[in-house]
């Protein structure tokens, strides 16, 4: 179906480093060894990598779209997509419009991306909207770290039930995996409370610790054969100090399988907003002695934003510290949300901090397969920005420029200019790609070997890295070319991944009452229809297990 | 301000020991607001349903609703906004003069009070509908209430939710959002979505005669909508689907019969906490359904030439003037 010859080929799971090779998809889609006739692509001179993966992303569900109704003025004055007759009409800008999003996921280069905070109860709507995503390859994850029919099983020390509705909940949301976020503390919100300490019991609870969530969730992750394992966005997040909760919770996850999110958020020393600083050469330091734990950098860029999160407590603070517009969306059971608009500035201390942080992970963390290129969009900053952090990863010269454009007293507060590090393409093609492909257990993403599925995107070679990662020559899926030379030539629908994790079929039984005492909807309305989720592809846990 | 500090119904039913109802009339128009997720529910953090629970009710007059709430505040007409104001300010203990409150119909003793209920609740919820959002002050008035439930969390846990009514309105406006940005009032004219309410909303199209065609879904604008705006409609070829006989129907150049949503035909229909609830048929019908309409008269859009020739048009444009 299709040839790409004369590239230099970067593809970290097959250990090529920048060798010329030629590649061959199938009709099929994948990557095949035998030649075929058709289409061939030249690629001599360019360089060539598996389509970009995101690991954590916020771009379908009630949070976005949340944050889409409550930022009219930037889609204003932002990015405008005009209809032709391979594409639908959209606004890009920090909560771009879902056919927008596919458009610009693919026109960098990115062809899977991994929704992390679904609810259950709204699940349906996020399906339907991922449906409306082109093009890029789709999984979600749901939210269960508050869920209070889990937390009560847990209370009572049932970790069979809870783990049985855990797995319920997951093929009930016909999603990926578990995230969990600000375990207890979107609990303990519900009453206007927060849990920033691992020890002490959740409001509400009387011997239930975030702690023990965050063990026993990670153990049910890996005793259910998740392909991903648990997704946390831990306690404490963006406080002063928050290093020692970060700590404390890895401690919690000893002998698991872990992926912690936007690692930036929790890495910070002091006390004090005043006295923040950087705090990452010790997480980084973790990182490099557990290789059980992957994490994504959450990294943060200046400019305008809008941050959505599950942490709906984090969010009040945020909005009385910036006096902005502020959205929350309580959960029935399950969680809670936030949305507050936010701008980083470079003259801002803590924002200065936090930049530094996120690229300071990402370059201190020796293994690119351990951390991963995200900005927690829309958190940190838009996606689309991605090829601005990779300048600054790969060349250290742009990285002491914008240093100098930071506030003076932010010496001694980080350590990025002492940092000589500079990201190889190698380093690059596992961070975006390969290393985040591993970590969601999509065996066929981020690899350009025999049987993977043919996304591939490939560069002309620049000397700016910034320009070369932002405009794709061609982008690839599915060995269908899709962007040629900025143009976007097809948008296909894409999959979705689903995980079906086995549990005891008893367990609809017990959930029923518990179900109708909480929630007000049906039971039997609750749990989305396969034939609502477009382009499924289930993965199967329990054959996994057995095999 | 700006913003909303909401939930889904759900929390209301497992939590909410205060809940205020301002400028809507539930027992007649949502007449299972209160049995289903409200007042009458009963929950493992108020284990004695409505007697665990405070109802107040704000309105410009009596009406039906009055006879199920503890507390009944009758608000001068138009001085909603004013009176959301005071309670903002009473809050946070500022001044408030005499004649301010005067101004509202009602008294500091009453006001005080609710305050104080509204400070010493442990999860409060304010309801508020087309009373407080469509009369004088209109969008104001609304901004005025969720910024007073956000500042509420300073004190207490609060949330606010608008009472919407209309079959399906909030699924319109969850779609329209996720594929344009925008709720309502959009025009495509440019080739991408542009929003502006009081321009581009659908009776201000029409009163100004901007369109020359009208495409109406699941809704009656010839029964509320103003004059002007019907007798555009009358002029233009317009086309109803239907699965009744309406006054817009009646005034159409083409009226489709289609199959009832939920009761002849599937879907979703959003509640207006937002949350997706799937519709299962109950009966057949012999109409079809509105999404298969639409989807075939797409397809024989389709067939017809490209809207604008290849190449006449950029296909993005970067900065929005």
């Amino acid at each position: 179906m299709l040839r790409i010859t004369g590239g230099k080929v970067y593809d970290p799971a097959n250990k090529i480093d920048g060798q010329i090779k030629d590649l061959n998809i199938d009709a099929d889609g994948k990557f095949s060894d035998g030649q075929c006739d058709s289409r061939t692509i030249d690629a001599t001179g360019m360089i060539v990598m598996p389509g970009g993966v995101d690991v954590h992303t916020h771009v379908a569900g009630g949070a976005i779209n949340f944050a889409r109704a409550m930022t009219p003025e930037d889609h204003r004055r932002t990015q405008a997509f005009i209809r032709t007759k391979t594409r639908r009409s959209g606004l890009g800008g920090m909560a771009p419009t879902t056919f927008a999003t596919g458009y610009l996921y693919a026109g960098m280069g990115w062809t899977t991306v991994n929704e992390a905070a679904v609810p259950v109860l709204s699940a349906r709507h996020t399906h339907e909207e991922l449906a409306d995503i082109p093009i890029v390859d789709k999984s979600t994850l749901t939210l269960m770290a508050n869920n209070e029919i889990m937390l009560d099983q847990m209370e009572a020390g049932e970790y069979e039930r809870a783990r049985d509705v855990v797995a319920w909940y997951i093929w009930a949301a016909k999603s990926y995996g578990v995230k969990a976020v600000n375990p207890g503390g979107v609990a303990a919100w519900k009453w206007g409370g927060d849990a920033r300490n691992l020890s002490s019991p959740i409001e509400g609870y009387n011997k239930l610790t975030p702690g023990t969530i965050v063990t026993q969730l990670a153990r049910i992750c890996d005793d259910l054969g998740l392909p991903h394992p648990m997704h946390l966005h831990c306690n404490d997040l963006g406080a002063p100090g928050n290093i020692k909760t970060t700590l404390d919770t890895l401690k919690h996850l000893e002998g698991s399988r872990a992926h912690i999110a936007h690692s930036q958020y929790h890495a910070y020393g002091g006390d004090g907003w005043e006295t923040i600083c950087s705090a990452t050469a010790e997480l980084a330091e973790y990182f490099n002695s557990h290789p059980n734990i992957t994490t994504d950098a959450g990294a943060v860029i200046f400019g305008d934003t809008v941050t959505i999160t599950a942490d709906g407590p984090w969010q009040h603070l945020l909005y009385k510290l910036t006096g902005r517009k502020w959205g929350n969306l309580d959960v029935e059971n399950e969680t809670g949300c936030g949305i507050v608009p936010y701008t980083y500035r470079p003259s801002n201390l803590v924002n200065a901090v936090q930049w530094a942080c996120g690229l300071e992970l990402l370059l201190l963390i020796q293994s690119p397969w351990q951390v991963f290129l995200s900005t927690d969009h829309p958190n940190g900053g838009c996606f689309w920005r991605y090829p601005e952090i990779i300048k600054l990863l790969m060349s250290r010269d742009f990285r002491d420029e914008c240093i100098k454009k930071l506030p003076s007293n932010i010496k001694n507060k980080i350590v990025l200019p002492e940092i000589a590090r500079e990201y190889t393409l190698m380093d690059v093609a596992t961070s975006m790609s390969a290393g985040p492909a591993r970590a969601l257990g999509l065996k066929q993403k981020g690899n350009l070997g025999t049987g993977c599925d043919g996304d591939v995107v490939i560069y002309d070679q620049e000397d700016d890295p910034g320009e070369m990662f932002a405009h794709p020559r061609y982008v690839i899926k599915a060995g269908e070319v899709i962007i040629d030379d900025g143009e976007i030539r097809e948008a296909p629908d894409g999959r979705e991944y689903i995980a079906k994790p086995f549990y005891d079929p008893a367990t609809n039984d017990f959930m029923r009452p518990l179900f109708e005492d909480c929630y007000t909807m049906q039971f039997e309305n609750y749990p989305v229809e396969i034939e609502r989720v477009h382009g499924a592809s289930i993965h199967d846990c329990k054959n996994d297990q057995d095999s | 301000m700006g913003g909303k500090v909401t939930c889904t119904l759900g929390e209301v039913k497992q939590r909410a020991d205060f809940i205020i109802y301002w400028g809507g009339n539930p027992a007649e128009c949502h007449p299972r607001h209160f049995s289903k997720y409200t007042l009458m529910q009963k929950s493992k953090f108020l284990p004695k349903g409505r007697k665990d629970r405070t109802m107040v009710l704000v309105d410009i007059r009596e009406t039906k609703s009055v006879k199920a709430s503890d507390i009944f505040l009758q608000v001068r007409p138009g001085k909603d906004f004013e009176l959301i104001t005071i309670l903002r300010a009473l809050v946070k203990e500022q001044q408030v003069t005499d004649e301010q409150i005067e101004e509202t119909g009602l008294s500091r003793e009453a006001l005080n009070d609710l305050v104080s209920r509204m400070k010493a609740a442990k999860f409060g919820c304010m309801f508020f509908g087309m009373g407080l959002s469509m009369t004088r002050g209109k969008h104001m008035n609304s901004a005025a209430l969720l910024t007073l439930a956000a500042e509420m969390n300073a004190f207490t846990k609060f949330v606010a939710m608008p009472m919407r009514g209309h079959g399906n309105v909030t699924g319109a406006d969850v779609i329209m959002r996720w594929q344009t940005g925008f709720p309502f009032g959009i025009s495509f004219n440019r080739g991408y979505p542009r929003y502006n309410p009081g321009e581009f909303s659908t009776i201000d199209v029409l009163v100004r005669g901007d369109c020359d065609a009208a495409f109406i879904i699941g809704a009656d604008p010839g029964g509320t909508m103003p004059q002007p705006a019907i007798n555009h409609l009358k002029r233009i070829p317009t086309i109803v689907l239907d699965p009744h006989i309406t006054h817009t129907s009646k005034l159409a150049r083409v009226h489709i019969t289609t199959a009832a949503q939920g009761i002849a035909a599937p879907g979703t229909a959003y509640r207006m906490d937002e949350i997706p609830m799937p519709l299962k048929p109950a009966l057949k019908s012999p109409y079809p359904s509105d999404e298969e309409v639409v989807r075939r008269i797409n397809e024989a859009i389709a067939k017809k030439p490209f809207w604008l020739p290849e190449g006449s048009m950029p296909q993005m444009v970067t900065e929005q003037v």
